[in-house]
């Protein structure tokens, strides 16, 4: 993937993004760094845009001093960068002129004003007071008979934390605002200063569910840095690995959609199918989550022919069991009438908030990472891309089938075209203050790691744009004119990790 | 004496088998969900749990939260003591006693309601909200097919009704029967809050509404308050049994017929537990706003049922 940088003064910024988005630039990401340690007075925005279809990333990048770090939003123009621009005005205390929305994001209101942890001189384990009787702000809609319903962060099953405030007039939803973040564990400043070679462990540990997405995305960051080329064996088995991950979630997440409307049936298929998925992943890694596959430079360990083969017979079985069931799920008029027409994405906002994965196809966002910018094997393979044009909870929910049974095809192809040979090269030396830009279509969607590096191949600036943070915004905006019974569907159609949002 | 002392052990009977029926009802449910499931006997290991655990009691709890349980599980004996479960006989027993089953079932509606409310938390005052939605409608269906199957017999005494029906023609040859049994099951659903219209054994709080109710409950409140809906399904149920299937209830206190007639309650009890996880695992829930057209279904069969009755 070749990277073209533009490197603009801050007032230039918007003009050249409008650029880059007149030339079918989709934008991705901002990542901000604090970049005093390379004699660079100080911070650095960058923009990155990706060009479907050319293999090409356009990175706008400006420079913003100590002393005035402020610069003009893009959140007006691409309602896409608001979050990252509130992060970096969380994290970095650089400023986005005239940003519609710059309440606190990713640290909560209990935590002081004007300390920024991702600064250079911020220390890792410095400690904050924090104000616990610190209020949050939100829109509120107000009038006779309006309710506000709070739930969460803490929930009744054994979910990650989120809070929810529903304002309702009955049980009809009017406005919904939700409160994330509760598990940011500073990853990001946590790896800075660490070995390259660690910092794969630290990207599989990013989230439990898509672990090979993630460290395929990492590794692909640095192998850009290094130039490395990857063993063709060991392509192969990365696509091998990211398609069971996908498998594993796409199945369980089928089962566990039909949770949210208490169709106990296919959700205990779908744990049952998911299962079977997983323990496939122990028997040829070792590891049901898959961890510990991908290494820098390939992949950690080679499988033999013997476990091809048995992929084969096992996924030839849950194919046909996972037809039956989806066929049998698609056969009952009480799911197909809550499914549809529930939670619609519509298409504008698809696109408008750069939403990606699953999520976006099922609105008719065209847009795969494997297609558009191949990685791994993935040129090599043939493969459809689905999309559903009504963005409701069916469409989410065919849509994961339908990409589940392309997986089926996937791994087909790569059991019986995988070329002998090495399966790891060792990945040399890092140049200083270089950056890669590693991208995967994980289950949720596209993952992006940007990495760059510091002296002796370590880590100087990491951030990572999961597929849920991408997503996550449109979520609170499908669910008003629906009614609350019917959110834990909706969430669940989306299927949204906390963690790998939250970092 | 004998008769009274029957009648007590009929009361006796029903809380205590209640718990068992509940546990068959799950463990039917994990078996044809293809788990091991827990043992019939849990519930009352659980209940053996609440009652012997603390409380603990939100501040904002009133009066009205502390005696809900204790009014709620009387309610529920009253009614037991009206409804004839191995012999025709009970307890209390007038006309009229069928439209004071109905509005005992909404005291106790009324109670929980409240209670909800009460604790000033979101979950309970929309599982409260949502019930009176649902009660609004489910309690008047309630009515008019009680009265579809009081009908035929002449009378809203339930001791007769049990005795006409145990002793007249076999109801299966008229078509009354089987819209009112219709209508009776879909209300058995609602009362007993099953999946399609409620979800017992969910765990998210946006979605339910018995549940929802008694969130807020702990220790021995909530041991009363769950025991008090397993005695609700266990009544449903036993109503079900008396109006539509009422062979082998003994007419009179005659040593091997009335261990014969416990026998055969205790089998169709288990027999409808079955049947009812087996129409919750074929369905899922329905929109919430749906509801009201699945007891139309019944309000309209019931009112068939009537029609029929003065036709045929």
């Amino acid at each position: 993937m070749k990277i073209s940088r533009i490197i603009v003064a801050p007032h230039e910024l918007i003009h050249a993004c409008r650029t880059v988005i007149a030339n079918h630039g989709r934008f991705i990401t901002m990542v901000a760094s604090d970049e005093c340690g390379r004699e660079i007075d100080r911070f650095v925005v960058r923009y990155i845009f990706a060009h479907d279809g050319k293999s090409m990333l356009n990175v706008v990048e400006s420079v913003l001093t100590e002393s005035n770090c402020s610069y003009p939003t893009l959140s007006s123009m691409i309602p896409a960068a608001s979050w990252a621009e509130r992060e970096a005005h969380d994290l970095f205390g650089i400023f986005p002129e005239g940003h519609p929305d710059l309440r606190p994001l990713v640290l909560h209101d209990d935590w002081p004003e004007g300390v920024y942890p991702l600064r250079k001189d911020y220390a890792l384990r410095e400690k904050q007071e924090r104000d616990s009787f610190s209020s949050w702000s939100y829109p509120k809609v107000e009038g006779e008979g309006v309710f506000e319903v709070p739930v969460g962060p803490i929930h009744a099953g054994v979910i990650e934390p989120g809070h929810f405030r529903f304002q309702v007039m009955g049980d009809s939803v009017l406005h919904l605002e939700a409160k994330l973040f509760y598990t940011h564990r500073g990853i990001e400043k946590r790896s800075e200063g660490m070995s390259v070679v660690k910092g794969l462990y630290l990207a599989e540990r990013i989230c439990g569910v898509c672990s090979v997405s993630h460290a395929l995305s990492y590794v692909q960051a640095i192998e850009q840095i290094s130039e490395t080329r990857v063993p063709e064996r060991a392509i192969f088995l990365r696509v091998l690995f990211a398609e069971l991950e996908r498998l594993y979630n796409h199945v369980g997440d089928i089962g566990n959609m039909c949770a949210g409307i208490g169709y106990a049936y296919a959700v205990n298929h779908g744990a049952h199918l998911k299962e079977q998925l997983m323990q496939l992943n122990d028997f040829i890694v070792g590891h049901r989550f898959l961890r510990g596959s991908i290494a820098l430079g390939g992949v950690t360990e080679d499988i033999t022919e013997e476990k091809l083969r048995y992929i084969e017979t096992t996924l030839e079985r849950v194919k046909k069991e996972f037809n039956e069931i989806v066929e049998q799920i698609l056969s009952h008029d009480i799911v197909v009438n809550r499914f549809s027409n529930t939670g619609i994405l519509s298409e504008r906002i698809a696109r408008e908030l750069s939403t990606v994965g699953p999520t976006a196809r099922a609105s008719n966002y065209d847009i795969d990472v494997r297609r558009d910018l191949p990685y791994a094997a993935y040129d090599q393979l043939v493969f459809e891309v689905p999309t559903f044009m009504e963005g409701d909870v069916m469409a989410r929910f065919k849509q994961r089938f339908l990409e589940a049974r392309q997986s089926f095809q996937i791994i087909e192809q790569v059991i019986n075209r995988t070329p002998k040979g090495d399966i790891r090269v060792p990945i040399g030396d890092l140049i200083p203050y270089s950056f890669g830009i590693g991208m995967t279509e994980s289950p949720r969607g596209e993952n992006v790691h940007f990495v760059m590096v510091g002296e002796n191949n370590t880590i100087y600036r990491y951030r990572v744009r999961s597929a849920p943070y991408a997503n996550w915004p449109a979520v609170p905006i499908c669910v008003p004119g629906n009614i609350i019974p019917d959110f834990p569907l909706i969430n669940k159609s989306f299927e949204l990790c906390y963690a790998c949002c939250d970092r | 004496m004998i008769h009274v002392l029957l009648e007590i052990l009929q009361v006796i009977f029903i809380i205590g088998v209640s718990p068992l029926i509940q546990g068959i009802v799950k463990r039917t449910k994990a078996i044809l969900q293809g788990r091991q499931g827990p043992s019939v006997w849990q519930p009352y290991y659980d209940l053996h749990k609440y009652l012997n655990k603390d409380e603990v009691l939100s501040i904002h709890a009133s009066w009205l939260f502390l005696i809900t349980p204790y009014v709620v599980f009387v309610t529920m004996i009253a009614v037991v003591a009206m409804i004839p479960v191995f012999i025709t006989h009970t307890l209390l027993s007038f006309t009229g006693q069928l439209m004071l089953v109905v509005y005992l079932f909404g005291l106790s509606r009324f109670f929980t309601a409240l209670a909800g409310i009460d604790t000033g938390s979101s979950f309970g005052a929309m599982g409260s909200s949502r019930d009176m939605f649902v009660s609004a409608l489910a309690e008047p269906v309630l009515f008019i097919t009680l009265l579809a199957i009081a009908l035929p017999m002449k009378t809203t005494n339930l001791t007769l009704i049990t005795s006409r029906a145990v002793t007249g023609h076999s109801p299966l040859l008229s078509p009354t029967f089987y819209l009112a049994f219709l209508a009776f099951l879909i209300l058995v659903i609602t009362e007993t809050g099953r999946i399609p219209i409620d979800n017992p054994d969910t765990h998210l709080e946006l979605t339910m509404i018995h549940e929802g109710m008694i969130l807020e409950y702990s220790g021995k409140r909530l041991g009363l308050m769950m025991w008090s809906a397993w005695i609700k399904q266990a009544i449903m149920f036993t109503l079900l049994l008396d109006f539509c299937f009422p062979w082998g209830i003994s007419l009179v206190v005659h040593g091997s017929m009335l261990i014969a007639s416990f026998i055969m309650v205790f089998l169709k009890l288990t027999v409808i537990a079955i049947v009812i996880a087996f129409v919750e695992m074929s369905y899922a829930k329905i929109r919430f706003f749906r509801i009201p057209r699945l007891l139309s279904a019944a309000f309209a069969l019931s009112i068939i049922s009537i029609l029929t009755n003065f036709l045929l």
